[in-house]
């Protein structure tokens, strides 16, 4: 089968999300993988895409792509998968691959199944789980004819064992991006620290944690453990911290190895955006908090006194 | 200017669900509404009716496919400020698929002579975010996703943040655009008393999409994909292990040791 996989990249560094999308292009489904990769550094995006497991890669070098506009690359890939016929086009479900799927979709008239969580492939036909209803019931999607078009969710495919020396072949293709209605002015990169969507521990704190310096002891296991900061609601809604940080239902929905809940409820709007966390542990004042049930791990207590101890704890034995 | 939210009712976020052979059904427990305004479209909502407010839009207007079942999220939608709805019956549109839907809201929106459409991020019932870059693409408009704040809108022209993994970005674009937005944007307001009387009583246009002249397939047999099959996941049976006993020192050091031991961290 072969499967175009759209690589998503920083100046030439491929994101985590685009190397799961070729993880699960080349195990999932068997494919033999093209990358797809755009803009000034497209030829460095092919070689981290050669190393996360793509067999070729065609590029195209035009800084008219660098905005990552789906203006711009959307015609491009349409007319890629016009002429070369690929069984199927994937591409990460971060805000550029959700736009450039729904798009080639749209002008392909082609079946799209977006932000699917598993895979796998039948005599070139695949099919695909996507959860819906936030999570709380799952469907098995396939696309009977046509090229099929998937995108998939962060963290939920585990990129391939990086392969630093693999190389393949390039084809360049000559293309811009001319007479787009729209023009970026400006980027402001994301607060420092790892970012929700790609970070393997998430240290989480609701109403529990009181008020916006009682994030300080979380912050702290964070950097300990390498970890993002996430959020309840109840605490965005406070003020305390970020919008950025809100995990559930209408915030992030996040897939981390260990989720560490601290003074959080575990509301049915929670779970739906942290339910497929691999492990959660789970620290709260209240026995009852219904977050213990998706816990692996409880502990019940003060917040303010296990979460300081913990890092201490993390820093001995990761330090 | 006219301005368009685009809405879609869901179930409740509180609500649980059965499946009985593919059939999803729903309830709230405690007895509370089943069905509410799409989250992510209160949004859009708020953010239509402060166009108004703010950057001198003429009009708001809401708009749906759906059954006269979703009057409710509409009326809702009223209270909140919308002066105009639309209604497109879905009965001619069930069983569209993305490509469909987007096909007959962007009939219905070229009908309205709107010049800016507003979106939520993603329904939560199929969880997909597809229809607003769709939509865009079938009327031949700007799709802006993503977006959290509008900043400036004039001279033809609108100016608006959007967030992606990377970043904030800051794009200007020619109207007319399709703009999906996340609940940074703004506070949706609690209808007003007046509102909400106000909207008892508003008329509601409601379309037949037979009659809006759709370029291109939509209603049944029009799908792409085949949604074979819906289940309740299977839940995990979960041991959870409770840590107790000692100082939170002892507490944490159990906790440490069995994350490790488990190769979890
Ligand atoms: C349409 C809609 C969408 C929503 N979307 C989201 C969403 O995306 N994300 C989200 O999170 N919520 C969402 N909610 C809100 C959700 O229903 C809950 O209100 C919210 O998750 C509660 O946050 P919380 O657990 O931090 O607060 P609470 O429920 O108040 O829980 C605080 C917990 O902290 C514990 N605690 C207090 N002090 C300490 C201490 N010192 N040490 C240890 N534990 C302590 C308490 O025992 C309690 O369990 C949504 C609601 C609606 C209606
Ligand atoms: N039937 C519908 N009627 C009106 N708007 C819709 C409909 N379906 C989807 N939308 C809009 O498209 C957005 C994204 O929906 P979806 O692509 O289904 O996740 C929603 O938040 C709505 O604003």
């Amino acid at each position: 089968m072969n499967i175009f996989v759209y690589v998503e990249h920083i100046d030439g560094a491929v994101t985590g999300t685009s190397q799961e999308a070729i993880a699960a292009a080349k195990r999932d489904l068997g494919g033999t993988v093209t990358a797809l990769a755009f803009g000034s550094a497209a030829n460095d995006a092919a070689a981290g895409a050669f190393a996360a497991g793509a067999d070729s890669a065609i590029v195209c070098t035009d800084a008219s792509l660098d905005s990552g506009l789906v203006e711009a690359s959307g015609p491009l890939v349409t007319s890629l998968v016009q002429s070369k016929s690929p069984d199927a086009l994937i591409a990460g479900a971060s805000v550029a691959g959700r736009d450039l799927t729904s798009w080639v979709a749209f002008d392909l008239d082609a079946g799209l199944i977006s932000d699917v969580t598993a895979m796998s492939a039948d005599g070139g036909r695949i099919t695909a789980t996507h959860p819906v209803y936030a999570g709380k019931l799952l469907s098995e999607a396939s696309i009977p004819a046509g090229v099929q078009i998937i995108s998939t969710r962060s963290r939920a495919f585990e990129p391939l064992e990086a392969n630093a020396g693999a190389s393949g072949a390039i084809e360049s293709v000559d293309a811009a991006a001319s007479g787009l209605s729209t023009e970026v002015q400006s980027m402001a990169a994301a607060s420092a620290g790892v970012s929700l969507n790609d970070a393997k521990v998430i240290v989480s704190g609701g109403r529990g944690v009181g008020g916006p310096e009682g994030y300080d002891p979380l912050k702290e296991l964070c950097s300990t453990m390498g970890a993002a900061l996430g959020a309840s609601r109840a605490a965005v809604d406070a003020g305390w911290i970020a919008y950025d940080h809100q995990v559930g239902q209408t915030g992030k929905t996040v897939s981390p190895d260990l989720y560490i809940a601290c003074g959080i409820s575990g509301a049915i709007q929670h779970q739906a955006g942290m339910n497929t966390s691999k492990n959660v542990v789970a620290i709260n004042k209240d026995g009852e908090a219904p977050i213990f049930k998706l816990a692996r791990y409880g502990v019940v207590g003060d917040l303010f006194e296990i979460v300081p101890a913990l890092n201490e704890e993390m820093k001995k034995r990761l330090g | 200017m006219k301005v368009l939210a685009c809405i879609k009712q869901t179930p409740a976020t509180e609500a649980v669900y059965s499946v009985d052979n593919g059939a999803v059904s729903w309830d709230v427990p405690g007895g509370g509404k089943p069905n509410v305004i799409n989250p992510w479209d209160e949004y859009a909502v708020e953010e239509a009716v402060r166009l108004k407010e703010n950057h001198g839009a003429s009009e708001v207007g809401v708009l749906t496919i759906g059954s006269d079942a979703v009057e409710e999220s509409i009326r809702t939608a009223i209270a909140m400020g919308c002066t105009a709805a639309t209604r497109v019956d879905s009965a001619a549109v069930d069983g569209s698929g993305a490509a469909g839907t987007a096909r007959v809201l962007a009939a219905a929106i070229k009908a309205e002579g709107a010049e800016v459409v507003l979106m939520g991020k993603q329904a939560i019932d199929g969880d997909t975010g597809t229809t607003p870059v769709m939509t865009a693409r079938a009327l031949g408009w700007t799709p802006l996703t993503f977006v959290s704040a509008i900043k400036e809108v004039g001279g033809g022209n609108i100016t608006v943040e959007r967030k992606l993994e990377a970043g904030t970005q800051t794009v200007t674009a020619k109207l007319p655009v399709v703009i999906s937005v996340v609940s940074e944007i703004n506070e949706p307001r609690y209808p007003s008393f007046m509102g909400i009387r106000k909207a008892k009583k508003a008329a509601i246009n409601v379309v037949d999409a037979g009659s809006l002249g759709v370029e291109g397939a939509f209603g049944a047999g029009s799908a792409k994909v085949d949604w074979a099959s819906i289940t309740a996941p299977e839940t995990k049976a979960l041991e959870t292990e409770m840590i107790s006993g000692g100082s939170p020192a002892e507490i944490a050091a159990i906790l440490a040791d069995k994350l490790i031991a488990d190769q979890i961290i």
